[in-house]
Formats: C-alpha cells, structure tokens, sequence
C-alpha cells in the first residue's frame, strides 16, 4: 500500500496543493487522468465544504488528508476538528427541476457522492472523518 | 482560469480556458456580472479550453442562465469536454442548458 498525508490549513487557497499532490501521485502511481480529476473533484468539494462551514471561530485549524492506493482502489480520509456534520445524511437536490426554479448552490456534497463509490462518515472524539473510496478501472 | 469575450455576428462569444474551481470563481463570477449588466442578448460560452469545473463554477454557469433567461436572452454552451459534460449530466444541467458541439453550432441554431 502507498500512501500520503497532506496537512492544510482551513484555508481555500490551500486547493492548490491538493490539485498538485494530486498530479503527482497521477505521475508516481500511474493514475488515469480521469480518475485524478474525480478525486481532485471529490476532495475539493469535501474540503470547500470544511472550509466554509465546519468552523464557529475564526481560529486557524489543520485538516489532515491522507490518500492511499491498496489494490485496485483508491481510498481517501478526511479529517477536521470542526462542528460534527454527516454528509452522507445530506438531501439531494432535485435535479429535476427547470433551470427557473433550481436553487443556485447545494451541489457540492452530491457531487461527491456521484462521483466516489463509496463515502463514509465516523464521528471519533472531536473529529470528523470522511472516507472516500475510488476503484480504478483501468 | 482565462475568460476572454469576442463579438461574433449578434452573439457575444465568451471562451473560458483552465480550471474553474473554487479558487477561481470569484473572479470568474466578478467578470460574467460585468458582462451580464451589458445586456447581451445572445451569449455563447465556449467551453472547449475548460479541463476543471466544480459545484463553484456550476453554480455560476446557472446564475448565468437565470439571469439570460429572465431577460429573454439566449445562453448557449459549446465545447465541453468529456469529463466535463459527465458533471453536467450528473448534476441535471444537461437538460436546463442548450448545449452544442462547437461554436458553428451554437451560432446556427
């Protein structure tokens, strides 16, 4: 099993250095391109979402991401120490619905789970932990 | 992210290039007001250089068809990518835009 850990800071321009690991991982683990995309998709969304809502103060806080590759799947934690929140308990959006009528908003978290095979929430502590799972099809 | 604009017979072209993810929209969603308050009544908006969008930029692209079709304007999108067009169909938006293959296209119709 190969592995990273990122430590970022609740910060929006830290995407940049998700987007880089990312592409350097595509680069050493011999990613498809696609994949790369849907991951990077996948964690800036969950990480977007910690960000802007997972905080009360105003403090700096460390969200750790570790991203591992064991077989044929890639599989990815995400963990912070802000307000306990459940995506997978989240609503989905009509998208059904006429563009008049569609609320601007609220995609990120389905997003996340169209795109991921597998998304799993824990509450340990203090700590929000989101497990993503990819399976690589080659 | 790069937008530029072009007037292409009574359409304005817009064509964006890079990654519109969250880092960007900003300035992305700043630039498509400006244009917006012009008043254009068609727009045509070239995805062909987009590589990167998420539910930052999606929501800025509804923005823009809320807006153009409460003035009784016309909004096509043209270009996607693959990938691109994937995230469209998983979001719904592929049935609230008029989308077409190239800009010929989005021209003709």
């Amino acid at each position: 099993m190969q592995k990273i850990r990122l430590r970022l800071v609740n910060k929006i321009g830290e995407l940049e250095k998700i987007h880089d690991a990312l592409e350097s991982l595509s680069d050493e683990w011999g990613l498809p391109p696609q994949l790369c995309m849907s991951i990077n998709l996948g964690l800036e969304e969950a990480f977007t979402n910690i960000v802007n809502y997972a905080y009360r103060d105003d403090a700096q806080h460390i969200i750790e991401i570790d991203i591992a590759l064991e077989g044929t799947r890639i599989v990815i934690e995400i963990t912070d120490d802000g307000q306990p929140y459940d995506p997978t308990k989240a609503d989905d959006p009509d998208i059904d619905l006429p563009a008049a009528d569609r609320p601007v908003g609220g995609l990120g978290i389905f997003l996340i789970r169209k795109i991921m095979d597998a998304v799993q929430y824990k509450r340990t502590g203090n700590k929000n932990q989101l497990i993503l799972t990819k399976t690589i099809n080659q | 992210m790069n937008l530029t604009q072009e007037k292409l017979n009574d359409h304005l072209l817009l064509q964006v290039v890079g990654r519109l993810d969250t880092t960007q929209s900003d300035s992305f969603e700043k630039q498509i007001m400006e244009i917006l308050d012009q008043g254009h009544e068609k727009i045509i908006l070239d995805c062909k250089g987009l590589n990167y969008i998420s539910s930052s930029g999606l929501r800025i692209f509804l923005i823009m068809q809320k807006k153009m079709m409460g003035a009784g304007g016309q909004f096509k999108i043209c270009g996607l990518q693959p990938s691109i067009k994937e995230i469209f169909d998983m979001s719904g938006f592929t049935m609230i835009f008029s989308i077409y293959q190239d800009v010929d296209e989005a021209l003709k119709a």
